[in-house]
C-alpha cells in the first residue's frame, strides 16, 4: 500500500493546475517531512507522526482550495443574492405558464379535462426542476469559470448594487406575484376561450359544417387578437420583473387594450364578427346583426371592461410615483 | 455556548487577520513552511500549516513575499524573504495594530494597562 502522505499528496494535489504543481509537491512535501521528523526525534513512532501530522493539515480537498483561491461553495455572497431573488421569480412566472399552455395543448389534442390537469401538474412540475436545474448551473458557472469572472463583475454591478430605491414599497404599488399571475392566467383563458369559440359551429341541412365566427373573421382578426394577447402576456411579465406599474408601461398597456377591443367592437357593430349563416341556422337571425342585442351587449360590454382595464395601471403608476420616503414624511409631519 | 467555546471562536476571529502581519514580520528573516510555524508557535502566534502554507504562496503572488529553492542540506526546502513592498506594509499594519490596540483601551476607560 502507498504511503499515507503519497495519498495524501495525491487528493490534495490534483485539483492543483498543471503549472504550480510540481513546485507545491515539493513544498509540501518537505513540509509534511519536517513536521514528521521533529515528531521522530521526539520519540513518536514514525507511521503514528506521519498520521497526525496529515491529520493536522486537515481535508486535503480545502487545503486545495485554499491553494488556489478558489471557492469551496457553489454561488458565493456576491451572486446569492441575485440568485435568490431571480430563480424564485422566474418559476412564479414562467410555470403557470406552462402549466396552463400544456392543460390546453392537453384539451387541444382531445384529452379530457382530467387528462388536462394531469398533463398541467406534470408540466409544472417538470418545468420548476428544469428552471431551478438550469437557473443553477449558470449561477455556479459565472461564479466558477475563470472565463465568466467579467461577465460576473458586470452582472453584479448592473444588477447586485444595492440602492435605497430597490427596498420594497410598503403602499401596495408593488405588483405582487399572485397579481401578475393571475393577470397572465387571464389572458391565457381568454386565449383559450377565443380558441374554444372558433371550434364552435352547427351544420347545416346539408350537412356541411357552419361555424360560429365570420370566416373573414377567422382568417384575420383571429390571430391578429392572439398576437395581441400575447403580447399582453409578455408586458405582464415585464410589469412583473419591474416591480411596479411605470407610466411607459401603463402606455403599452393601453395601446395593447385597445389593440384588442376596438377590432372586436368595430366588427360587433359591423355585424361581420358572427357567421350569420350561424345566427341564420340555430334560428337566431338577429345574433349576427351589428344593431341587434348580442353585437351591442359585446361592443359595450367591451368598452367597459376595457377602459377599466385601462385606467387601473395608470393609477397604480400614479401611486408608485407618489410613494416615495417623502410622500410618507409628508403625510406623517402634516 | 460555552464560555470557553465563545472564547475560543472570538479569539480565532480576532487572531485571524493578524496571521499576514506575523507572518511579514517573521520572514524579514528568510525561512520555510515549517520553520515559520515554529518561529509563529514560539512568538506566541500558534497557527495551522493549512492556514500558513497556501498563505505564503498568496502573499508571494502578490509581490509581499519572494521565494528562492535551497538545496544545500539533505531535504530541499523553499525558503520565503519579505519584500521591500511587503516590510513596508507590515510596518503601516502594525503601526494600525498599535492604534487599534490604543482605541480599545481608550475606550476601556484608559485603566487596565
Amino acid at each position: 500500500m502507498t504511503s499515507w502522505t503519497e495519498r495524501y499528496l495525491a487528493a490534495a494535489l490534483r485539483s492543483i493546475p498543471d503549472p504550480k504543481r510540481a513546485d507545491l509537491e515539493r513544498e509540501l512535501r518537505s513540509s509534511i517531512a519536517d513536521a514528521v521528523e521533529e515528531r521522530v526525534a521526539s520519540g513518536e513512532d514514525r507511521l503514528a507522526a506521519e498520521r497526525a501530522v496529515l491529520e493536522g493539515l486537515g481535508d486535503p480537498a480545502q487545503l486545495a482550495a485554499a491553494y488556489t483561491g478558489r471557492p469551496t461553495y457553489l454561488i458565493g455572497p456576491e451572486l446569492f443574492p441575485l440568485y435568490r431573488q431571480f430563480v424564485p421569480r422566474l418559476i412564479a412566472v414562467v410555470v403557470p405558464l406552462a402549466a396552463v399552455v400544456m392543460a390546453a395543448v392537453e384539451l387541444a389534442g382531445g384529452g379530457s379535462y382530467s387528462d388536462a390537469i394531469a398533463a398541467g401538474i406534470s408540466g409544472a412540475i417538470s418545468v420548476t426542476i428544469q428552471i431551478a436545474f438550469w437557473a443553477t448551473v449558470t449561477f455556479v458557472f459565472l461564479e466558477w469559470a475563470d472565463s465568466a469572472r467579467k461577465a460576473r463583475t458586470e452582472i453584479v454591478s448592473a444588477t447586485g448594487r444595492w440602492t435605497l430605491e430597490r427596498l420594497p414599497d410598503l403602499s401596495g404599488a408593488r405588483v405582487t406575484a399572485k397579481e401578475s399571475v393571475g393577470e397572465i392566467v387571464t389572458v391565457l383563458i381568454t386565449i383559450g376561450g377565443l380558441l374554444f369559440l372558433r371550434g364552435l359551429g352547427t351544420t347545416d341541412a346539408s350537412g356541411s359544417e357552419v361555424p360560429l365566427f365570420a370566416p373573414a373573421f377567422t382568417d384575420f382578426w383571429f390571430p391578429a387578437l392572439l398576437a395581441v394577447l400575447a403580447a399582453m402576456a409578455v408586458l405582464h411579465v415585464m410589469v412583473f420583473i419591474v416591480g411596479r406599474w411605470t407610466m411607459a408601461l401603463a402606455v403599452g398597456h393601453a395601446a395593447l387594450r385597445v389593440a384588442f377591443a376596438l377590432p372586436l367592437i368595430v366588427l360587433a357593430l359591423n355585424g361581420t364578427l358572427v357567421n350569420p349563416a350561424f345566427a341564420a341556422q340555430i334560428g337566431w337571425p338577429s345574433l349576427a346583426e351589428g344593431n341587434g342585442p348580442a353585437m351591442l351587449a359585446i361592443a359595450v360590454g367591451t368598452t367597459l371592461v376595457g377602459g377599466w382595464e385601462i385606467l387601473k395601471p395608470f393609477l397604480r403608476a400614479r401611486r408608485a410615483r407618489g410613494s416615495g420616503p417623502l410622500a410618507g414624511a409628508s403625510r406623517r409631519s402634516a | 455556548m460555552q464560555f470557553d467555546e465563545l472564547l475560543g471562536t472570538h479569539r480565532q476571529e480576532l487572531r485571524r487577520g493578524t496571521v499576514v502581519l506575523a507572518c511579514l514580520l517573521a520572514l524579514r528573516t528568510p525561512g520555510y513552511g515549517y520553520g515559520l510555524l515554529k518561529t509563529l508557535d514560539a512568538a506566541g502566534i500558534s497557527s495551522d500549516g493549512n492556514t500558513v502554507y497556501p498563505l505564503l504562496r498568496r502573499l508571494e503572488e502578490r509581490g509581499l513575499l519572494e521565494s528562492e529553492w535551497n538545496t544545500d542540506e539533505s531535504r530541499p526546502r523553499k525558503f520565503y524573504r519579505t519584500t521591500r513592498a511587503g516590510s513596508e506594509l507590515a510596518a503601516q499594519l502594525l503601526a494600525d495594530v498599535a492604534d487599534l490596540t490604543a482605541s480599545l483601551h481608550t475606550l476601556n476607560g484608559g485603566t487596565d494597562r
